[in-house]
């Protein structure tokens, strides 16, 4: 009987095993740690957060999970922290601000029970963010550290997802950890003079790990859901916060959601690449254009015009349009006129030009591409021979297009994008 | 219906990434989810690393058994079984055989009064 009890009164149902409970609580308990131990002492953290969630694993496989898996795995984390820090106390620096707390059995317990729970974990995992993020560390690393610590991937599939070798991976979080140590990297917001700028930086990292996610430049999988998740979830936390000016964070929550949304649509039944022009429409998913346009609204709150305020609002032209055809180039064309005068770049000059094809014909775009002023900077992106040789190969000039085609083919290590490249060159060599 | 002891062996991999041990948390719960719905499932719990031996007339008390990990025990569970053919049959969903895992089964004894 009293077996009988005790098995009811476990989680022995896979039911109850939430999606991705294990790095969603990885992120957390960093933040948390990151709190307590200080950014220097990142690998501390990491440590304690690995052994935390290993012994979780090996109670609750036998144990069934417990009521609350998240209180269960702070109290399991706060035991490991106070053991850690009655071990070494005499002989290392912690968040300074608190060092003091923690050299005295009186306070000790208190000041890691106050810093050590989940009350303020959206505020932490935000801090988290603007350690992630500080500039002291190069845009990759950024990302890097980013899916390490908040993200719970292991460097194994950090370097899957950005094809790279376990050595580069291991080196950039290395080195990423020991300039966060050098630079005395506190575990606090920017001072508010600062705090818009550094936003920015958190909001690029975001937006490189969803283009990762979203069209994947090395992975044989064009599109890795887990990254365009975890690039939503981070991107929510700060839309959420009111710490800080959220309109940006709102602009780039409709951008990701608009462009996630046609993810169904992307990919035929053979995983070939469907351009915007041939994709199914009723394919995208509404629920996230709804999505998108609550974000977009949100977005307002911002006095700032951010890049992806404009970029969302071209994303929402295509979404208004019910067939291709019924694009209003007209509008995005002006989206583009003021994102290429506020934020302007080669990339944004090249969609531009594309626009412009779509509105006065191949040849005028090609002129605005050959006007585009730094187009060097583009030698090595596949889109832009990409785009020059379906230009010509509307204009009936085959040899062109042909020898564009096989440059950018050259350029691009996507499967996906290969093939596409290729589907071109024999439709002109039949 | 008799007993039997599923003890299982061995330390598998100490530094799983967060996938990975939700992947073997899953993998577990398949296999609990399954015991319990036949009826097989009694109960079960994990054994903490360490432990104490105690030996000898003096019972001198030492710290252990330290096995080689391959031997260690990280838990047991009770199940109802016909007989070792169908408790040994109920362990092929066991998931960390290609871990480096083992079970050992043992009949519990039944005192017929």
């Amino acid at each position: 009987m009293f077996h009988f009890i005790k098995a009811l009164s476990k989680s022995l149902h896979i039911e109850q095993l939430v999606d991705n409970l294990f790095r969603r609580e990885w992120g957390k308990l960093i933040s948390v740690l990151t709190k307590l131990f200080g950014p220097e002492n990142l690998q501390l953290a990491e440590d304690v957060v690995q052994e935390t969630l290993l012994k979780a694993l090996n109670t609750w496989k036998i144990n069934g999970l417990p009521q609350n898996p998240s209180a269960w795995l702070f109290t399991a984390a706060r035991n490991k922290a106070i053991d850690v820090l009655r071990r070494q106390k005499t002989h290392q620096q912690y968040t300074k601000s608190i060092t003091p707390l923690l050299q005295s059995e009186y306070t000790l317990l208190p000041t890691v029970n106050d810093l050590i729970n989940d009350v303020h974990i959206d505020d932490d995992q935000l801090k988290m963010m603007f350690v992630c993020c500080h500039p002291q560390l190069s845009a990759e690393a950024q990302v890097a550290v980013i899916l390490k610590t908040l993200c719970g991937f292991s460097v194994t599939e950090i370097a899957k997802a950005f094809v790279t070798n376990y050595d580069t991976i291991e080196k950039r979080l290395y080195r990423a950890r020991q300039s966060l140590k050098e630079n005395n990297v506190s575990f606090e917001l920017p001072p508010k003079t600062d705090l818009d700028n550094r936003l920015e930086n958190v909001l690029t990292a975001i937006y490189l790990l969803f283009n990762e996610g979203y069209s994947s430049t090395h992975h044989d999988d064009l599109i890795r859901n887990d990254l365009v998740q975890e690039a939503i979830r981070l991107c929510e936390l700060i839309g959420r916060s009111k710490l800080v000016n959220t309109g940006a964070s709102h602009a780039l929550l409709s951008l990701i959601h608009f462009t996630a949304a046609r993810t169904e649509a992307r990919l035929d039944e053979e995983g070939n690449i469907l351009l915007m022009k041939d994709q199914d429409r009723s394919k995208w998913n509404r629920e996230m254009i709804g999505k998108a346009i609550f974000h977009l609204e949100q977005s307002a709150v911002s006095e700032n015009l951010s890049r992806y305020h404009i970029e969302a609002g071209i994303a929402f032209e295509h979404a208004k349009a019910v067939v291709y055809k019924e694009t209003n180039w007209n509008n995005i064309l002006h989206y583009y006129d003021v994102l290429n005068r506020i934020y302007p770049s080669p990339v944004v000059a090249l969609n531009r030009a594309i626009v412009i094809g779509e509105l006065r014909g191949p040849s005028e775009a090609i002129a605005s591409i050959e006007a585009i002023s730094n187009i060097s900077l583009l030698k090595k992106y596949y889109l832009l021979p990409l785009t020059l040789g379906e230009l010509y190969s509307k204009l009936d000039q085959n040899g062109k297009a042909l020898a564009f085609f096989k440059e950018a083919l050259l350029l691009t290590q996507s499967a996906a994008v290969k093939k596409l490249i290729l589907q071109k060159i024999d439709l002109i060599d039949q | 219906m008799e007993k039997f002891m599923l003890i299982f062996h061995g330390c598998p991999d100490v530094t799983p990434s967060p996938e990975e041990m939700q992947a073997s948390m899953a993998q577990w719960m398949t296999w609990i989810d399954k015991l319990a719905k036949d009826g097989k499932y009694v109960s079960g719990e994990p054994l903490m690393t360490g432990g104490k031996l105690i030996k000898g007339s003096i019972k001198g008390v030492t710290d252990g058994p330290y096995a080689e990990g391959k031997e260690v025990v990280g838990g047991y569970f009770i199940i109802n079984a016909e007989n070792y053919d169908d408790a040994v049959a109920l362990c092929t969903g066991y998931p960390d055989f290609d871990k480096g895992g083992s079970i050992q089964v043992r009949q519990v004894m039944k005192l017929d009064m």
